[in-house]
């Protein structure tokens, strides 16, 4: 039973032109979605704005078509007060009113035209190959595992090791223990020997950063 | 890995963007630029008259309303439709079938291996790793054929290459069960459980 099974997958493994590039194209697309944002939250937050203004308009147009008294203010008031602004209100007000609807829509137009990448880094090189998952790594993890590498290599506690790490850099901060120097060099060659096993797409370049001042009784 | 309509939120949100903005700096520049308020009464007063004679025109024979409101209530509705529908497209795409296939045999019909086949096993593969907080595991339907997304929560410091390596392997020996290769996705993330609990000691 488990030979038929081994064939199958071997035939599987090699369909020739249904991969693009050594990869599905679907997980291509997936991986592109996964370190994009979606703007799913602004998306439904938008949404809600105009169903909200469209249903109190829908209130009173509804009510003013059967001729009941308005709910709020009768459309051609509100019509002829807008035709008469900036009178009948403060400066002030109408001018604070504007900047907060223009604050919203600078909200909305930055998110809709924004990159909107995540702190997120693919993983490639052999992964690439066809028939093999695709690997998204939050960039918190990345800097974990680097902070864990870093610790060992210069010897001193979790508190005294930071690293920040964004699409293209790695920067790597440690505190000594005071009277025993950090070594920045085997350091940098331990950092940069965990980033290229993970082989990380983009590739970030490493830096460290030792603290001049250490501390005391770590 | 769902299937919300990514760039439709884009181009919907640049839009509405563009008009609160063109609305705000308007009522911003009324307030501080006497000119922009003379420009606005010249305008807004020829657009109202035009509005009016249209609602006078189309009044109902005999009665003061005009039916040109319910056809602006109508059209808020399916302003209000639309919204909703939009906001049902957002975070689509979760499926329950691996497998959907004819079977080539002599038996007559289809196999169907649900989801829940490959959500169970790599759970119970994952469960008693010490190196991970939670792991799950949901299938997703990509233009119509299935996709596995694992959803991993490392301890602080695992590796993740490595975790990445592991699971890998677990998943061949799930195509090889199952007998068919899906794309799969691995997502190693963090979250509140791994940021306030112990780190890894054991790597």
């Amino acid at each position: 039973m488990s030979s038929s099974v081994e064939t199958r997958t071997g035939g599987n493994r090699s369909p020739g032109g249904r991969h693009n590039n050594g990869r599905h194209p679907d997980l291509a697309r997936i991986v592109r979605r996964e370190t994009h944002s979606s703007r799913a939250a602004v998306a439904i937050a938008a949404a809600v704005l105009v169903m909200v203004l469209a249903g109190y308009g829908l209130l009173e147009a509804a009510v003013h078509a059967i001729g009941q008294p308005p709910w709020l203010i009768e459309p051609q008031v509100a019509a002829e007060q807008l035709t008469a602004l900036p009178a009948g209100i403060s400066p002030l007000l109408l001018g604070a009113i504007g900047a907060v609807l223009a604050m919203l829509g600078l909200i909305f137009f930055l998110n809709g035209i924004a990159p909107g990448r995540r702190a997120r880094h693919t993983l490639a090189g052999a992964w690439h190959e066809a028939g093999r998952p695709a690997v998204v790594i939050d960039d918190e993890v990345i800097a974990s595992s680097l902070a864990r590498r870093a610790r060992l290599a210069a010897n001193v506690m979790p508190e005294q090791v930071m690293v920040v790490v964004s699409q293209r850099q790695v920067m790597v901060n440690v505190r000594p223990t005071s009277g025993v120097p950090v070594d920045g060099d085997a350091l940098l060659a331990a950092v940069q020997d965990e980033l290229d096993q993970m082989a990380l797409d983009p590739q970030p370049a490493a830096r460290i950063n030792v603290a001049p001042s250490g501390v005391v009784g770590a | 890995m769902n299937s919300t309509p990514t760039l439709l939120n884009r181009v919907l949100l640049t839009l509405l963007g563009l008009k609160l903005l063109a609305v705000g700096a308007l009522l911003v520049l009324l307030a501080t630029v006497p000119a922009v308020a003379d420009w606005w009464h010249s305008w807004s007063a020829a657009a109202w008259s035009a509005a009016s004679q249209a609602f006078d025109a189309t009044r109902f024979p005999g009665r003061p309303e005009s039916w040109l409101w319910i056809v602006v209530a109508l059209v808020l509705l399916v302003v209000v439709g639309l919204m909703v529908a939009w906001i049902a497209q957002q975070g689509k795409g979760r499926s329950n079938l691996l497998v959907a296939e004819e079977d080539p045999g002599d038996v007559p019909g289809d196999v169907r291996i649900g989801g829940g086949v490959a959500e169970q096993a790599l759970k119970q593969a994952l469960a008693g790793r010490p190196d991970l907080a939670s792991a799950s595991v949901t299938t997703y339907d990509i233009k119509g054929t299935p996709a596995l997304k694992i959803r991993l929560l490392p301890r602080q410091g695992v590796a993740p290459h490595l975790l990445a390596e592991e699971v890998a392997g677990l998943v061949d020996a799930l195509e090889a069960v199952v007998g068919r290769k899906t794309p799969v996705l691995i997502h190693i993330g963090a979250g509140a459980r791994t940021r306030f609990g112990r780190a890894e000691r054991v790597r």
